[in-house]
């Protein structure tokens, strides 16, 4: 088991704790967690609200440091790092898609789509501008990039943060309720292109979800209920 | 609606402490000012009553406008005797250790201990004739000991006086530099500057004799401070033009932070109206938060300003001891004026960003999310008014610089500044843009950001925009009129020191010692004859200098003299001199003659300048008797004339000084640059609250942008930098922007009051001064951006990310 790990797990956790607050308004919103994210799968994360869910995403990404056990992303153990070391695993490791889209709205949609690499003071070079479009053309917005986020759609802004998160082909793209703000037909356009990216790209997803339907869509379903995978 | 007054006022503690520090500020402002006030002027009552000590009465003239008769002054102090005391002064040259001899005031002691008012710093007042007290500061400047001789006077009425003690005087009416017995100031009573103008007295006067009146010392010092405290109320005029100028900015400021944070509160006041609130009772509700905040903030501002005025007192009295400040009363006027300055500035403040708060509808809390609207478009109307006032100011600033009239060009200027004011929105974020640019992709964020908002930029730069463009505009002004008045000035006194030694020539050696004394940049030996010039008692020394222009500052001009002309210096001979330019006198050395025609100049002393030319003619063999010389910038002049005086005095030549006066003039000019910039400053961190609150609160506006940023691989450093360039931008775009308009301004200063009153005045920019503004706004700005830049870093991607 030990020895497969290396090759197909792109992310695990170990005995995962995280409490908030001391004494008696101490919470526990996870229990122990052991798990494996297997490298080109699409996995889902369901649970209802308060099962620690989101939580476990937090620490799993690195955007939250654990209060107990470890979390290793891409053979990294998430809690040797500093914030920012962090960062900049984060950066390069992992992608993101908000429930609430999370776009700059101060930036047009291919803005927003390169601004990642931005980020790494990387220069938008050709192949990179290449890759935008490309992402672009498979989640139908190539024809919406000069909007600024305001212009766009839900499911077009949710499609473009899509984008954004594939463009610096992350180990790990993390999705919290990526169709919480969306009607049922764009739910179902944004959940295609997430299965797509995982066959058809190979890239490794994980779903925080509490919607039954979405979850569907994946090729793993991880189920949480109080702090603890059911 | 009470509970949600109450409870609001609780949440947003924070947020509006932002506002009230810039009403504290203002408010404190205005109450320092009241403070010193009323320092100054109990010090001037204080001081003034001091020559009185003791005294039962004053005896003056009997109307306020005529001076009392010395001759009767002097009469009832000697007929009094020890109960009086006299109070006059006499001017005198006075010679101290190897210095050169200058005017000094001297004025006598009373004859009884109790009435003396001067304060004995160390040693004794004078006792008998040949004594002489001096003041400490006069000593300090001269060197003077107890022990030294001093010689008062010239010619037969010239003493030699023992200093014996160092007072020091409160009056500044009666203050004199050295002290002497009674009846050794009589000694000088025939010198024309010589007055005794009041007499202290102490019991019965007696019979008064015509013309005198008799008062009492409270009433006699109430009345002349009248006149004093006009000066200090003037003073006060000037601070409050100042505080004006802080008030002003803070209004923008306050309103600029109310605007913010009722904007950000837009979705509370929605849902408030859902539940039912009606439009009056969220603006009741709205307004009575600014009115708490206003009287906490002035109430605040009021004690600090207080606090402040009280502990600057002792500090101004330690640093100008010249002017020492009582013990100052609470100016409650100037408290109360403070206080409501605050809370109007504040009410006025809210008044606008209010009225948006009602137009809020219901609905607009069902909405999801609220886009920021990146486009708040710049109502024509406004634009229409901002050219309107645009052209009239430019038109009016026109006219006023054909017609030098002062009151167009104000109007014309402050009509230019509104129209800019009003324009902002549309120009401020263009110029954002344009230097954001220059930044290249590092800055591409800080820059969208910065104009997300493009009302709100302009709003947060204009204060700053205020205070640049004031303070280039006073920096720039007083550049020009400080060149115009150094033209002026070198013009006047081409020469800074004379050394002249009409019986025998200087020595080459004496040349040499001049030459290495510190603070000597260049000296030259000129070379003349003594000759007779008809019409003066004395004979000059008649010189020529055609290398002249090594040392003098209007570049030897002066020296250029035409054959058949010699220049007299008008200033060295005073009024005696009974030529006027044009006559044609005869100049005679040894047996040779010229007949020359007058020409005038001042500045280098009593010498007859003539083109080499004419010297030839009057005389073969002359010889250097004058010793020019140029100080270097930056010497000390005291110490340099000292030093010069003493190789003059041992060589028996005499030294003639432009340097001192000089020197006193840059330093008057220098402080009341400085006074006004140090004014303006105040506005200025004024204006950079208002950077760090609008920053602040954008901050918190974006916690959960800055919250995903952070997610997608933006180090905590690198969003702090990006919120700094931000901040730096906006100072850097309104710095440069006030700078262009305050140089503008200057110039239409200068054509409209400053060449009319000095001809040869021409526009001087002080481009390095200039530069160092831009740099310490964009300073300044980095500084603003700390706090809110730190807050928002601190903030986990975690935690950001599950805000609402």
């Amino acid at each position: 088991m030990r020895t497969t790990t290396q090759a197909t797990v792109a992310a695990s956790a170990r005995d995962l704790t995280k409490t908030y607050g001391q004494g008696d308004a101490q919470v526990h919103a996870l229990r122990g967690i052991d798990l494996d994210l297997h490298r080109g799968r699409f996995t889902a994360i369901m649970g209802p609200s308060g099962s620690g869910k989101s939580t476990l995403m937090h620490c799993l990404a690195g955007l939250d440091h654990a209060s107990g056990g470890t979390v290793t992303v891409a053979g990294t153990d998430l809690g040797s790092l500093d914030d920012d070391a962090l960062t900049i695993f984060r950066r390069e490791h992992i992608g993101f898609v908000f429930q609430s889209f999370n776009l700059l709205p101060m930036l047009t949609a291919g803005e927003n789509i390169v601004l990642p690499l931005e980020l790494g003071g990387r220069r938008t070079d050709d192949a990179a501008r290449e890759r935008a479009h490309m992402l672009a053309d498979i989640l139908g917005v190539a024809d919406r990039l000069g909007h600024r986020p305001a212009e766009l759609s839900g499911g077009q802004q949710q499609r473009v943060a899509i984008a954004r998160a594939l463009i610096t082909q992350p180990d790990l793209l993390f999705a919290d309720e990526p169709t919480g703000n969306l009607d049922s037909t764009t739910s179902a356009e944004v959940l295609n292109h997430l299965r797509r990216s995982a066959r058809e790209l190979g890239q490794t997803i994980v779903m925080v979800t509490h919607e039954r339907d979405a979850a569907t869509y994946a090729d793993d379903v991880v189920t949480m209920q109080d702090g603890r995978i059911a | 609606m009470r509970t949600v007054f109450l409870a609001s006022l609780r949440t947003h503690t924070r947020r509006y402490v932002a506002a009230a520090i810039a009403v504290i500020v203002s408010v404190a402002f205005v109450v320092v000012i009241g403070v010193i006030t009323s320092g100054a002027r109990a010090g001037f009552m204080e001081n003034a009553g001091a020559p009185f000590r003791n005294a039962d009465h004053v005896v003056d003239a009997v109307h306020v406008d005529d001076t009392l008769d010395t001759s009767v002054a002097i009469e009832i102090v000697e007929r009094l005797g020890k109960n009086a005391s006299g109070l006059g002064l006499v001017l005198l040259p006075t010679r101290t250790g190897d210095r050169p001899a200058s005017e000094m005031t001297v004025g006598p002691i009373a004859p009884a201990e109790e009435m003396r008012w001067q304060k004995l710093i160390s040693g004794r007042f004078p006792e008998r004739t040949g004594e002489a007290a001096v003041h400490v500061w006069d000593a300090q400047a001269r060197e003077i000991a107890i022990g030294d001789r001093i010689r008062l006077g010239e010619g037969a009425t010239a003493t030699d006086l023992e200093v014996v003690g160092l007072v020091e005087s409160p009056s500044p009416t009666a203050q004199a530099s050295v002290y002497v017995t009674w009846p050794q100031f009589l000694h000088w009573r025939d010198q024309p500057s010589f007055h005794v103008s009041r007499v202290a007295v102490r019991g019965k006067v007696g019979q008064l004799p015509e013309g005198a009146a008799l008062y009492s010392p409270e009433e006699y010092v109430r009345n002349g401070q009248a006149k004093l405290s006009n000066h200090a109320d003037m003073i006060a005029l000037i601070l409050l033009v100042f505080a004006a100028i802080a008030v002003f900015v803070s209004v923008l400021v306050v309103a600029n932070t109310f605007s913010v944070l009722f904007a950000q509160r837009l979705r509370d006041f929605a849902l408030l109206r859902c539940v039912g609130a009606t439009r009056r009772q969220v603006m009741d509700s709205v307004r009575r938060e600014a009115a708490a905040v206003g009287v906490l903030a002035s109430l605040t501002g009021t004690l600090v300003g207080v606090g402040l005025g009280y502990a600057l007192i002792p500090l101004i009295n330690t640093l100008a001891p010249t002017t020492p400040m009582g013990a100052a009363e609470l100016p409650t006027p100037w408290l109360v004026g403070g206080f409501t300055v605050g809370l109007v500035v504040t009410l006025l403040a809210s008044l606008l960003p209010t009225r948006r708060v009602v137009r809020v509808s219901p609905l607009a809390a069902l909405r999801p999310d609220t886009a920021v609207d990146g486009h708040t478009a710049t109502g024509r109307v406004r634009l229409a008014l901002a050219a309107l006032l645009l052209v009239t100011g430019l038109a009016l600033l026109g006219v006023a610089m054909v017609q030098d009239s002062t009151v167009l060009m104000l109007a014309g200027g402050g009509s230019v500044f509104a129209g800019v004011l009003l324009f902002g929105p549309a120009l401020v974020p263009r110029l954002v843009r344009i230097t954001g640019a220059l930044l290249g992709p590092a800055g591409r964020l800080a820059t969208k950001n910065a104009v997300r908002n493009p009302r709100r930029t302009a709003a947060t730069t204009a204060s700053l925009l205020v205070c640049v463009t004031l303070t280039t505009a006073v920096l720039t002004g007083s550049a020009t009129t400080r060149a115009a008045v150094d033209e002026e000035r070198d013009r006047d006194h081409p020469i800074d020191v004379a050394l002249t030694s009409p019986e025998t020539p200087v020595t080459t050696d004496l040349l040499d010692q001049v030459r290495r004394t510190p603070g000597v940049e260049q000296a030259i030996p000129v070379e003349g004859a003594m000759a007779q010039v008809a019409g003066l008692d004395e004979p000059i020394l008649v010189v020529t200098a055609p290398d002249a222009e090594r040392v003098a500052r209007d570049g030897g001009s002066f020296a250029r003299v035409e054959p058949g002309k010699i220049r007299l210096d008008y200033a060295a001979f005073d009024k005696n001199l009974s030529l006027r330019p044009g006559d044609r006198v005869t100049v005679r050395v040894g047996d040779r003659r010229a007949q020359l025609q007058v020409a005038a100049g001042t500045g280098w002393g009593q010498a007859g300048v003539v083109a080499p030319a004419t010297l030839a003619q009057l005389t073969d063999a002359p010889e250097p008797h004058v010793i020019w010389v140029r100080a270097s910038a930056g010497a000390d002049p005291l110490e340099l004339v000292g030093d010069l005086a003493g190789l003059a005095n041992a060589a028996g030549a005499e030294i003639h000084d432009n340097l001192q006066a000089r020197a006193t003039e840059d330093q008057l000019l220098r402080i009341l640059t400085w006074s006004v910039l140090g004014l303006l400053g105040i506005a200025v961190v004024i204006a950079l609250i208002g950077i760090a609150n609008t920053l602040g609160l954008s901050v918190l506006e974006r916690a959960r942008e800055h919250a995903m940023l952070r997610a997608l691989g933006l180090t905590r450093r690198q969003l702090r930098r990006m919120l700094a360039t931000e901040a730096m931008l906006l100072s850097v775009v309104a710095t440069l922007l006030g700078t262009v308009i305050g140089v503008g301004f200057a110039w239409a200063g200068y054509e409209t009051v400053v060449k009319p009153a000095l001809k040869d005045a021409s526009m001087q920019v002080p481009w390095p001064s200039l530069g160092v503004v831009v740099l310490v706004a964009a300073l300044a700005g980095l500084l603003a951006a700390v706090l809110p830049a730190r807050r928002a870093a601190r903030v986990t991607p975690a935690a950001g990310l599950s805000l609402d």
